[in-house]
C-alpha cells in the first residue's frame, strides 16, 4: 500500500517535463529515418488506445477484453464512411470516434449491469461478437479480406507529415482526457474504483456512471481506431479479435494503470519490445503473456508506479 | 424431418462436448472464485496431447486402442500441467481483487497457446478417428455420426459422474462447502489451499479431456483456444455461473442454436452464438439460472 | 425536548419487517426518531441491528412495514435514491476508498451531495477546499490531509468514515458501530465527537453500538433489539432497570451494576 502513497500524488513529471517531451516529439522527423518514425507513429496511437482502455480499468477499476472492438469499429466506420460513403478525410476522422461512441454505448449498457468477472466476460464477448460481425459481412466490411487503399489526403501522404498529424490528435485527445480525469467527474470515478457500494450510498447511480465511461472510452478509442486506419490505410478483422484486447491490457499494466502517463511509458516500452522481440523469436505472444503475469504479481502499478515509488521514496517521509 | 432430427442431434452432440468444458470452467470459478481465462488454452492442450499419443507416439498402434489411451492421457497431463500452474501462478493472487486474477489468466492463456506453437508448430493436424466409432450409426430413416452419439454418452456420463460426486460423496461435500464460505471451512481446518488447487486440477482434466475428444472431429491447430473459449464464456454468461446443470441446459441450448441457425441462416453463422447470448441478456441480464446480482 | 407530540417525527419505522430463508432476521420493528434526538441501537451479535439499517437505507428491501422520512414513504427505494434525501450512513465495515487521499475521500461525499458528479470539465482539485477542511477539522483528521486513506490507522479510518458521511450534509445520520475496533481511549474520543456532533452541528443521530457503557452516557433514548425484535425503548435510565434488557446482556450484567 505504501507505494500508493507517492502514485497519487506523483509530480515526477512536471509541467516542464511535458514542455521538454512535445518540444522533443516535434524534431523527431529531423531526427528519425522514416521506418523509426512509422514506430513512433505506431506508439503514438497505441498511447491513445492505451489512455482509452485506462480510463476504464485504471480509473474506473473496470477489466475489459473487449476494447479491442470498439478499435475496430472505429477503424471500421472510418474506412466505410471513405470507401463506401465517399466522406471527406476529414470529416470521416471526425465522425468515426462518435459512431464508436454509440457502439461503445449499446455495448456498454449491456456490461454495466453486471460486475466484475460478468462484467470483463461480456466485454469480451461483445468484442468478439463485433469481430464476427466485421468477418462476416463480407458485403459491408469485406469480411477478411479487409478494406484497402483508404484515402488519405495529398499533404498528409508522407511519413512525417502523418506523424505530425497523429501527435496533433493524440495530444490534444490526451489534453482533453487529463482535463476530465481531473474534474469532480474524476475524483468520483476512481472513488467508484474503490468502493461503489460506499459512492452509491453517496447518490450516485452508479450504474449509469459506468456507462458514460464506458462510453467516453469507446469515444477516444475510436479516434486511435480511425488514426491507425489512414496510418496503415487498410483495416482488418483481426483489429477487433480478443488478443489485440490484450495489447491493450499489457500497456496499460506494463506503463502503469495508476497514472495518467502509464499507459503512454506502455506504450513506447510495447512498440520497442515488440519490434526488438520479434527480431529475435516468434514467440513474441509468449514474452506478452509473462509481462502480464509478472506485472499483476509483482508490478501492480506498472513501471510509473515502481519509478515513482523509487524515486520518491528516497524524497520526503510520509 | 429427418434433416432436422440429425441436426439436432449434431448440436445436442456439440452441446455436450461444450459442457464437459464449460462445467470446468464452472467448478474453477465456484471454488477459487476465479474466471480461468486460460482455460480455452488448456482445452488446446488436451487437443495437441491427444494428437500427439495418437498420431506421434503410438502412431504404429491401432486408433482403438491408442484413441482411449489417448484421452486419459491428455486429461490427466494436462490436469497434473494445471497443478503446478496452479500452484505457482494463481495461488499467490488468491485474494487479489478480480481484476488482477482476470489480467493473470488472460496472460497465462497467451503463454500456454504459445507453448502449444513451440512444442507442435502452426500446422494444423487431424487425429483418426477409431474404427468403432467412426461412420454413421443408422437408425431407421436416419444417419447418425457414430461419434456424435459418443460425445452425447460421454457428456451424459460426465454430468452424471459429476453430480454424483458433488452431491454423494465427502470429497464433493468438502467442495460445495468450500464454494459457499471458503473462510468457514479454512475456520474448520480444511486446508482449503489444497482443495483449491484440487478443484483446479479438476478443472483442468475436464477442459483437455474436451479437448481431447474434440480432437478427432474438428482439426488441432492454433487459435482453437480462442472459439473454445468464447462459446464457454457464452455458454457461462447465458447459464449465469453457479450451477453445472444450469451450464447443461446452456451448452445444449447454445449447440442447438448453432446446428439449427446454420440451416436456417447461414450467412450469419459465425454471429449465431452471439446474438443468442445478447438476447438472453437483454431478458435476463444474470443469465438463464442466475441470481439477479445488484450492479452496484 | 423534542417529544413535543405537535411536531412530526423525522423518521418513522413501521412494523419493519424482514426474513432470508426461513430466518425472521428483523420482525415488526416499530419507533420514531425525532429531529436533533440522539438515539442509540444496542443489542448482543446478530440481533438484526445492522439488518435494521439496511432495510433503512434500501441495501435490503423488507418484507412488511415501511419507513417514512419526512413525511414521504422511503419503504423500498434504491440506495442512491434514500441518499439523494440526506439520509447518511456509515458503515461497521470500515467502508472508504482505501487508495486515494483522505482529501478526496472527503471531496467525493461533497462533490456528490453538491450535484456536481456531471461535471466533466472544470478542475476538481480546489472545489470546497474550505469545506473538506472544516470536515476535516471536525473529525479531527486535519493532518492526515494528504495521506492515504489505505495507510491510516484504524481509529483514524473510523473517523474518516464519519467524516465521509457529515460531508454529504445528512439530515439523518446512521453510524453503524462507529467504535468498533477502537482502543477505550478512542472510543472515548468518538463517543465525544458523536455528542459534538448532535450539539453543535444539530444532527439527528442514530447509532449502533456494541458497547453499552459508551451509548449509556450520550443518548437521549436506547433501543434494544434481540433476535430482530425490539424489545426495549428508553430512557437510559430505565433500561438499565429493565430485567428483561439484563437476561438478554446476560454476562455483560456488569456494565448494568457500574
Amino acid at each position: 500500500m505504501e507505494y500508493l502513497n507517492k502514485i497519487g500524488r506523483s509530480r515526477v513529471f512536471g509541467w516542464g517535463a511535458i514542455v521538454v517531451v512535445l518540444v522533443v516529439m516535434c524534431l523527431l522527423p529531423f531526427v528519425l529515418s522514416g521506418g523509426w518514425l512509422s514506430s513512433v507513429t505506431e506508439m503514438l496511437i497505441l498511447a491513445l488506445a492505451g489512455l482509452a482502455v485506462n480510463l476504464i480499468v485504471g480509473y474506473g477499476g473496470m477489466v475489459t477484453f473487449g476494447h479491442a472492438g470498439l478499435y475496430a469499429v472505429g477503424s471500421y466506420a472510418f474506412a466505410l464512411l471513405e470507401l463506401s460513403l465517399g466522406v471527406p478525410f476529414a470529416i470521416a476522422m471526425i465522425l468515426a470516434p462518435f459512431i464508436t461512441a454509440i457502439a461503445g454505448a449499446v455495448v456498454g449498457w449491456f456490461c454495466v449491469r453486471l460486475t466484475s468477472h460478468y462484467f470483463a466476460l461480456l466485454t469480451m464477448a461483445f468484442g468478439m461478437i463485433i469481430w464476427a460481425i466485421i468477418n462476416s459481412w463480407y458485403s459491408v466490411t469485406n469480411g477478411d479480406n479487409g478494406l484497402f487503399g483508404i484515402p488519405i489526403p495529398e499533404m498528409l501522404k508522407s511519413i512525417p507529415s502523418y506523424y505530425y498529424f497523429t501527435l496533433i490528435v493524440v495530444t490534444v485527445s490526451a489534453i482533453i482526457m487529463k482535463v476530465i480525469l481531473s474534474s469532480p467527474y474524476g475524483v468520483i470515478l476512481r472513488a467508484i474504483r474503490e468502493n461503489s457500494t460506499r459512492v452509491n450510498f453517496l447518490g450516485v447511480n452508479v450504474r449509469n456512471y459506468k456507462w458514460l465511461t464506458f462510453t467516453l472510452s469507446a469515444f477516444f478509442i475510436g479516434i486511435a481506431g480511425a488514426l491507425f486506419a489512414g496510418f496503415t490505410n487498410s483495416v482488418f478483422p483481426q483489429f477487433a479479435y480478443w488478443t489485440k484486447s490484450g495489447e491493450f491490457l499489457v500497456v496499460v499494466l506494463l506503463g502503469g494503470m495508476f497514472s495518467f502517463i502509464g499507459p503512454m511509458v506502455g506504450s513506447v516500452l510495447f512498440v520497442f519490445l515488440d519490434k526488438v522481440i520479434t527480431a529475435y523469436t516468434v514467440y513474441w505472444p509468449f514474452v506478452l503473456g509473462m509481462i502480464l503475469i509478472l506485472c499483476t504479481i509483482l508490478f501492480r502499478a506498472g513501471i510509473v508506479g515502481f519509478i515513482s515509488e523509487k524515486v520518491l521514496r528516497q524524497g520526503d517521509r510520509q | 424431418m429427418d434433416l432436422y432430427i440429425m441436426q439436432a442431434v449434431s448440436g445436442v452432440s456439440v452441446g455436450f462436448s461444450l459442457f464437459m468444458v464449460a462445467s470446468g470452467l464452472v467448478i474453477i470459478f465456484s471454488i477459487l472464485q476465479v474466471l480461468n481465462i486460460a482455460h480455452g488454452a488448456f482445452y488446446m492442450v488436451g487437443s495437441y496431447l491427444c494428437f500427439w499419443v495418437v498420431q506421434i507416439i503410438l502412431s504404429g498402434v491401432p486408433a482403438n486402442i491408442s484413441f482411449p489411451i489417448a484421452l486419459i492421457a491428455a486429461a490427466v497431463l494436462a490436469a497434473l500441467f494445471g497443478g503446478v500452474v496452479e500452484l505457482s501462478i494463481i495461488r499467490p493472487i488468491y485474494k487479489s481483487e478480480p481484476l488482477y486474477q482476470m489480467i493473470l489468466t488472460f496472460g497465462l492463456a497467451y503463454v500456454i497457446a504459445d507453448l502449444c506453437r513451440f512444442l507442435w508448430g502452426m500446422n494444423f493436424y487431424t487425429v483418426t478417428m477409431p474404427t468403432f466409432l467412426a461412420g454413421p450409426l443408422v437408425v431407421g430413416n436416419l444417419y447418425l455420426p457414430k461419434y456424435n452419439v459418443f460425445l452425447i454418452g460421454v457428456g451424459l456420463f460426465i454430468y452424471i459422474a459429476l453430480l454424483l460426486i458433488f452431491n454423494k460423496t465427502k470429497v464433493g461435500m468438502i467442495l460445495r462447502a468450500t464454494t459457499t464460505d471458503r473462510e468457514m471451512m479454512n475456520a474448520l481446518g480444511w486446508n482449503v489451499k489444497w482443495i483449491s488447487t484440487f478443484a483446479f486440477m479438476l478443472g483442468i482434466f475436464l477442459a483437455s479431456l474436451g479437448g481431447a475428444l474434440a480432437a478427432p472431429m474438428n482439426s488441432v491447430g492454433p487459435g482453437i483456444d480462442a472459439a473454445v473459449l468464447v462459446n464457454c464464456f457464452i455458454v457461462v454468461v447465458v447459464a449465469g455461473f453457479g450451477s453445472i446443470g444450469g451450464a447443461l441446459v446452456s451448452a445444449i441450448l447454445l449447440g442447438l442454436v448453432n446446428s439449427f441457425g446454420i440451416i436456417f441462416i447461414p450467412r450469419v453463422a459465425t454471429a449465431i452464438p452471439f446474438i443468442f447470448m445478447v438476447i438472453v441478456l437483454i431478458v435476463r441480464p444474470w443469465g438463464l439460472f442466475g441470481k439477479p446480482i445488484r450492479t452496484w | 425536548m423534542s417529544e413535543d407530540k405537535c411536531v412530526q417525527p423525522l423518521l418513522e419505522i413501521k412494523g419493519l419487517g424482514i426474513s432470508f430463508g426461513g430466518l425472521q432476521a428483523v420482525k415488526d420493528v416499530h419507533f420514531d426518531v425525532y429531529e436533533r434526538q440522539l438515539l442509540s441501537i444496542i443489542g448482543p451479535n446478530g440481533a438484526g441491528k445492522t439488518t435494521l439499517f439496511n432495510l433503512l437505507t434500501g441495501h435490503l428491501k423488507p418484507n412488511t412495514g415501511h419507513v417514512i422520512f419526512d413525511g414521504k414513504n422511503i419503504t423500498g427505494k434504491s440506495p442512491d435514491q434514500i441518499s439523494r434525501m440526506h439520509i447518511g450512513r456509515s458503515f461497521q465495515k470500515t467502508s472508504l476508498f482505501p487508495r486515494i487521499s483522505v482529501y478526496e475521500n472527503i471531496q467525493v461525499a461533497i462533490l456528490t451531495s453538491r450535484g456536481k458528479s456531471l461535471n466533466l470539465f472544470s478542475p476538481a482539485r480546489d472545489m470546497y477546499r474550505e469545506e473538506v477542511y472544516q470536515v476535516l477539522e471536525t473529525v479531527g483528521l486535519k493532518e492526515n490531509v494528504n495521506s492515504i486513506a489505505g495507510s491510516l490507522p484504524h481509529g483514524a479510518q473510523r473517523r474518516l468514515e464519519i467524516g465521509i458521511t457529515l460531508a454529504s450534509r445528512p439530515r439523518v445520520v446512521l453510524l453503524d458501530e462507529p467504535a468498533a475496533g477502537l482502543s477505550p481511549e478512542e472510543t472515548e474520543s468518538l463517543t465525544q465527537l458523536i455528542q459534538m456532533l448532535a450539539r453543535d452541528q444539530q444532527l439527528t443521530i442514530v447509532f449502533i453500538e456494541h458497547d453499552v457503557g459508551v451509548v449509556i452516557s450520550i443518548s437521549e433514548k436506547i433501543m434494544v433489539l434481540h433476535h430482530g425484535e425490539l424489545i426495549a425503548n428508553d430512557v437510559p435510565s430505565e433500561i438499565v432497570k429493565n430485567k428483561e434488557v439484563q437476561r438478554v446482556y446476560l454476562g455483560e450484567e456488569s456494565i448494568w451494576n457500574s
